[in-house]
Parts: structure tokens; sequence; C-alpha cells
């Protein structure tokens, strides 16, 4: 099968790591997968295609923005590509009724916004599609999207030096909450540690604008307190240097925004930080730990007891390695991008069928 | 004709002038044009539509990507409107390879996502006929069509002869400030800050200066995070040389605001220069009662202002065209009454109708086809 993604392209944010895992993966297992728009330096190893009309298959991968589907680049491929060969990958939970988890996060913020963006999906699409691992939203089909790669997991001989007891990789966007639970354990045992990282936008100061578009929440952040217990504050990386950044710290910890946990909604984060060399502690409930990384995820969640958590990785790496290990091999046999490539060639292939019936 | 212009409308930035002016003028010229979308309160009051039946062609406007309306919009039009009947007005220069001048461009994905060929590309999805404001069109398959216009009704203070636009603009006390530049900071401050250096001996003779428009108190922070630097500004320099920056104002209040100042310079950033692009201000300017300071290659001044107009060229001694025209200022007002008569009889709004009927007629209205979605 041959798939051609539509999406933002973001160099170091959003889906471009596991747009360019399927397309590794599908080389591997016969399928050619490729990105809209121009070869580009920037993503090596992307497979970059133009002519829509080459593919069987389009699938507009959709985060937080429906600006980059401008009339530049929309147009020519509806026309050229028929509605029963396209499907949206709606990534952010946008196409959910609208939600506001805990008077904070939130998909939408009005029912307009909302409608709009329906509108959107409806002109691109019939079958919609979200990263989860089952979805119970009417509609929408789960197609998990975002895996493991095995081969790019990161040996400890072949890691960067160590810098940071803790790290954190991810851009502050809807961060604000797992702060207020994180900052304080990390300033009961920041003088234990030996450096703290975050590493990604918008740590320092939120986007220019972020007020006016009425974002202010999403990009909140505690700048004293990140001064006060000494975190380093370090600009994003392209996503090819990812899974190295994170081997620089001894443990790293994955949150996630409230709205995402609530869905179940999977990122890449979930995976690429088991490819790094470190010990990935992941604020998930020990149910959706196990969930995703299985009966040895609940191990690594940081539900309850961050500080002790926190503490007993550093002080016993070979248990947690050991527990890491346990997971990488869950994750090869339920998460792999090959695995990833297969479902969604399915799902693409069931959805033609779907359109194809009377 | 019966036509749609489709584009965004900012009562403080782009073609909104131009765009109304159609308005007002296709009905008196028999003509019907509405702008495609729904009604909205605020902003311009022109007619809006969605009946994409009723009219002969769509005028898309485009300056931006978001020029376009959004997708379930956009799909209606393209499914009513065949793409023989779609023409875009690319008021940039985005129909051409990617272009570099000093710091302006006409493609920059930084900016707006978009790479060069995606412009290229989506306009060709869109359409079989391009028209760029200018005279001279780089690629051979855009038509020269000027589109923004000078509309002599629109004429602040209107005068018989160049003596009595002399005397009333001598007046004692008539003008608030020396020089009034309306618009907004983006690709204009290497050329205002030269005129501003330029002007600083004859401050005293001119009177104060007043920019007037978006980001002339300081660089954005936005610009700053994209490190722009068509978006500069040294507000010690503002200081130094005692001018006054006011935010922008709407379209309708910029011939009054301009015509508060005895000079008026006509600036065209970088870009514009090098593709020969007019703007809205390119002929507005002259509806103000002040005296056009046209910062603008001879040859491009003489093809669209006729030869009088070159009289208002100061060249490379601003200075001493502000002391001259201050001390004898008939010769330099009868400069502007002729440019007014060249403007209104070459460049009106009912010539740009006959324009856009002659390139349709031609290029566009052929048989109609299925619509291409």
């Amino acid at each position: 099968m041959k798939v051609l993604f539509v999406m933002e392209r973001r160099v170091d944010a959003g889906s471009i790591h596991a747009v360019a895992n399927h397309i590794r993966a599908g080389d591997e297992a016969g399928h050619t997968m490729a990105l809209y728009g121009r070869p580009d330096p920037r993503f090596p190893g992307v497979r970059f295609a133009v002519d829509a009309t080459a593919f069987d298959h389009v699938v507009f991968v959709v985060e937080s923005s429906l600006s980059w589907m401008s009339a530049l680049r929309i147009p020519a491929i509806l026309e050229r590509v028929p509605r029963s060969r396209r499907a949206v990958l709606d990534v952010d939970g946008m196409y959910n009724p609208l939600i506001c988890v805990d008077s904070y996060d939130r998909n939408h913020a009005a029912e307009e916004e909302r409608a709009t963006w329906l509108a959107h999906y409806a002109m691109l699409a019939d079958r919609v599609f979200q990263p989860t691992l089952g979805s119970h939203q009417p509609g929408v089909f789960p197609v998990p999207f975002y895996g493991y790669d095995p081969a790019s997991t990161l040996a400890p001989e072949a890691s960067p030096p160590k810098c940071f007891d803790v790290m954190h990789v991810g851009h502050n966007w809807w961060r604000g909450r797992e702060l207020n639970r994180l900052l304080p354990a990390l300033e009961r045992i920041r003088d234990e540690l030996d450096g703290v990282c975050f590493l990604g936008s918008w740590w320092d100061r939120p986007p220019a604008g972020a007020n006016e578009l009425g974002l202010e929440a999403a990009f909140a952040t505690d700048s004293d307190s990140l001064t006060r217990l000494r975190i380093e504050v370090r600009p994003p990386v392209p996503f090819t240097d990812v899974i190295r950044e994170m081997s620089v710290g001894r443990v790293n910890l994955m949150t996630q925004r409230p709205l995402f946990r609530q869905l179940r909604i999977l990122t890449s984060k979930y995976f690429e930080i088991f490819c790094a060399d470190t010990i990935p502690l992941v604020l998930l409930a020990p149910d959706h730990a196990e969930a995703v990384y299985g009966n040895a995820g609940p191990e690594l969640s940081l539900d309850y007891g961050v500080e002790e958590k926190l503490l007993d990785a550093l002080a016993s790496p070979r248990k947690y390695r050991e527990i890491v290990e346990e997971v990488r091999r869950h994750l090869i046999e339920h998460h792999s991008y090959r695995r990833r490539v297969e479902e969604l060639v399915s799902a693409l292939a069931s959805s033609l069928e779907v359109t194809r019936s009377p | 004709l019966r036509f749609l212009i489709v584009s965004q409308l900012d009562p403080y930035a782009r073609a909104v002038r131009t765009i109304t002016k159609y308005v007002e003028k296709a009905a008196a010229l028999g003509h019907e044009v509405a702008v495609y979308g729904e009604k909205v309160s605020e902003g311009p009051q022109v007619p809006y539509s969605l009946d994409v039946d009723r009219f002969d062609f769509a005028l898309f406007v485009i300056y931006q990507a978001a020029d376009f309306p959004n997708l379930p919009y956009l799909a209606r039009l393209l499914d009513g409107m065949p793409k023989e009947r779609r023409v875009i007005v690319d008021c940039l220069g985005r129909y051409n390879e990617t272009i570099r001048v000093d710091h302006d461009f006409n493609h920059l994905e930084k900016l707006d996502g978009h790479q060069g060929w995606e412009w290229v590309e989506g306009f060709q999805a869109v359409s079989d006929v391009v028209l760029q404001p200018t005279l001279n069109p780089q690629r051979d398959d855009v038509h020269s069509f000027l589109f923004h216009a000078f509309d002599l009704e629109a004429v602040a203070r209107p005068y018989a002869s160049a003596a009595d636009a002399a005397r009333a603009w001598s007046a004692k006390g008539a003008k608030p400030f020396g020089l009034v530049y309306v618009g907004n900071n983006w690709q204009r401050w290497d050329q205002i800050a030269a005129l501003l250096q330029a002007l600083a001996p004859v401050r005293n003779q001119l009177g104060p200066t007043c920019l007037t428009g978006w980001d002339w108190e300081r660089r954005p922070d936005w610009a700053i995070e994209l490190g722009l630097a068509g978006v500069d500004v040294d507000p010690d320099l503002l200081a130094r040389l005692g001018v006054e920056t006011r935010s922008a104002v709407p379209y309708n209040e910029v011939v009054d605001l301009a015509g508060q100042g005895s000079f008026c310079p006509i600036i065209h950033r970088p870009l514009f220069r090098h593709l020969g692009l007019v703007t809205t201000r390119t002929f507005e300017t002259f509806c103000s009662d002040a005296l056009p300071l046209l910062l603008l290659p001879t040859e491009q001044v003489e093809a669209l202002y006729g030869s009088a107009a070159l009289a208002l060229v100061p060249g490379d001694d601003p200075a001493g065209f502000v002391e001259d025209a201050l001390r004898r200022p008939e010769p330099y007002w009868d400069a502007v009454l002729g440019t007014r008569a060249h403007l209104a009889k070459h460049h009106s709004y009912e010539r740009r109708f006959d324009n856009l009927a002659a390139i349709l007629g031609t290029a566009a209205l052929a048989p109609s086809a299925p619509a291409a979605r």
C-alpha cells in the first residue's frame, strides 16, 4: 500500500518522528509511505512526495492547529484523491465533544470552535482515526500510530555521558498541572539530585501572541520555581536528536497534558523514552502504564510518591534497568512500528471496504 | 461585470480601501461586486454573499494564505465556480520564484508555513488566471493588472489651481505636522530611517513628524522570536528626532490623517520596488491634502504617475526638496494637480473595471466547464 501523510511539518514537535518511523518500517514491510512536501534536509530519513495521485491513501495528521490546512495545499489534494481514499488522524482529540479537564486543559475553547474543526474534518474525509489503544468515541477508529523502534534503542556504551540526574524532554504545552505535582517533589529532594534539566520550548517564556489567543494557561510556567530549583532549561532539539538528548539524563520524566491522559491518547514520547539510555518514569496512573507498557509498566508510574520513586531509581539503576528491559520486550511485541504500519494499512484497507459496501 | 471578491478584509491593512472602492464604484458603473463570506457586524460595511451562482467570476485578492477562506467555505466556492472563472490578484508577488531583497521576501516558511513551490502550485490549483499589480510581471503566465486605483472624488481638498492649493497649504497653522507617514512598519524601516535622517537638517522648518501604523514604537516580540529584521525600528533615533508614533488607523481615516502633514512620503517596500508592485497607498496618497514625496524609482514614477510627477521625486536631496517646496510651493502643487489629472485619466476605478473586463474576456470567460473540484 502507498500512503501519503499530510501534516504541519515541525522538526522539533508533533508527530514527525512517528511519520519518519512509518516510512522506514513501511519500507521494510513493502509499503511505500511518504510525507507531503518537497525534499528537505531538515528532515533526514523522511521521504517526501507532492503527487498525491501516486498514493493509494492520504492521511491528514491533524494536531492542534488548522492554519496549516491552507488553501494553497489542500484543494489540490482533495481534487486529486477521492474521498474514499482519505482519512484524518486526529492526534489531539479535536474530534471529541468539548472536554475541559479539571477546569484547565481542553480540546476546544467553545462549541463554535469545535464546529469549525468538524467542518474541516467533514471536508477532508469520512473516516477519523485516533491514536489510542481503543476509542469509545463514536465514529472514531483507534489506530495507535505511535510506536517503539527497537533499532533506535541507544545502548549504554553508545550513550553520551550523563549530565543530569533528572530530565524532562517536551514542550511546555498544557503542562502546568503536571508541574504542580512534580516541582514540589523535586524541591523536597533537590539537594540530593545532581542536575535537573527541562528541554523543550516555552519553559522560560510563552510564545509571542499566546495571551492574545487566549492560551496563557496552556503556556503558563513557574519560572521562579524553575530558577529556585536550579532547573536548567534547554531549547528543543530536532526529532532526530531526541533519544540521544534524553540519554544524558539518568532518569527521564514523561508528562502528558491532562486532556490526552483522560482520552488515553498516545504520543511519540511514550515510546521514545524507552529508546533512550535512561530510566523512564511516567506520570501515568498504574493501570494506564500497564495498559501501554505491560505488567512492568506500573513499576515506572509516578502516580504516588514522586520523590521516593525518583530517589529509588537513582539509587537502584540495575533494578530499574531490568524493569525497562521487560517493558522494552513488551513494546517490541505489542508496539513496534512494524506493527503500527500493519495496523494503519489494515485500517485504511477496511475503511475502503466500508466505503465500497452498499 | 458581476464578481465576488475573495479576501480577508482587515480595516487596518492590505487592500481594504481598494476593495471597498470596487464595491462602491461598481453600482454606479453598472457592475455588481460583493465580498465572499458571511455578513459581519464589524469592519467595512460591504455586501457579502455566499451565493456563488449569482456571479460571473471570483476575484481572489491574495496577500497571505489566510486571504483564502477556510476550507468549508473554500470548497463551496470551488464547487460553485469553475476554475476558468476564478482569478487571482497576486498582490505580493507570491506567484514567482522565491525572491530576497534586503530583509524582504515573497515567501518565508518560518512565517507562514509555506515554501515557495506551494504558492506557485497552490495558485495553479485554484485558478488558471493570475494577475499582478505591476506593469512588468516577471512570469509569462501572469497578466499585468494594477488593481489599486485613484478616485478623484475622494480627493480631500480639490483645488481649482496650484496657486489656490499652495495658498491653502502654506497657511499658518494649516498643518499640525511637517511629515506624516501612514502605514504599518513592515519592511519599511530602512527607507523611513534614511528619510528621517536626511530631513534632520530641516526639522525646524519642516515641523514635527508622525509615523502612524503598527509597530513603530518598538520591534514586536513575534519578530524577535522569528528573527525577522524587516520589522526593525530604532526608538532612540525616533526620540532624538522628535518623531511621534501613533497606532494604526482604519482605512477610512487614512486620507485625512495623511493630510495633517505638509508632506507624505510614498514608499514601496524592497520586494515591491523590485517587482514594480503598486499598493493602495500608491494612489490614495494623492487624495490627501499633502505634498507626496515620491521615494520610488524615477522610471516607475513616470510610468505610473506621468511626467508631471517627476517634480515630486526628491532624489538624493530630500532636505533640499522640502526647503524649496516650503519656500515656493506652487510648482509642486502644480505637479500634484497634474498628476491627479493623469491618475484620473489612466488609473481610475472605471479604467480598472475596463482592464479587468478585457483580461477576462480573453483569458477567463471561456465557455464554462464543469467545476474543477
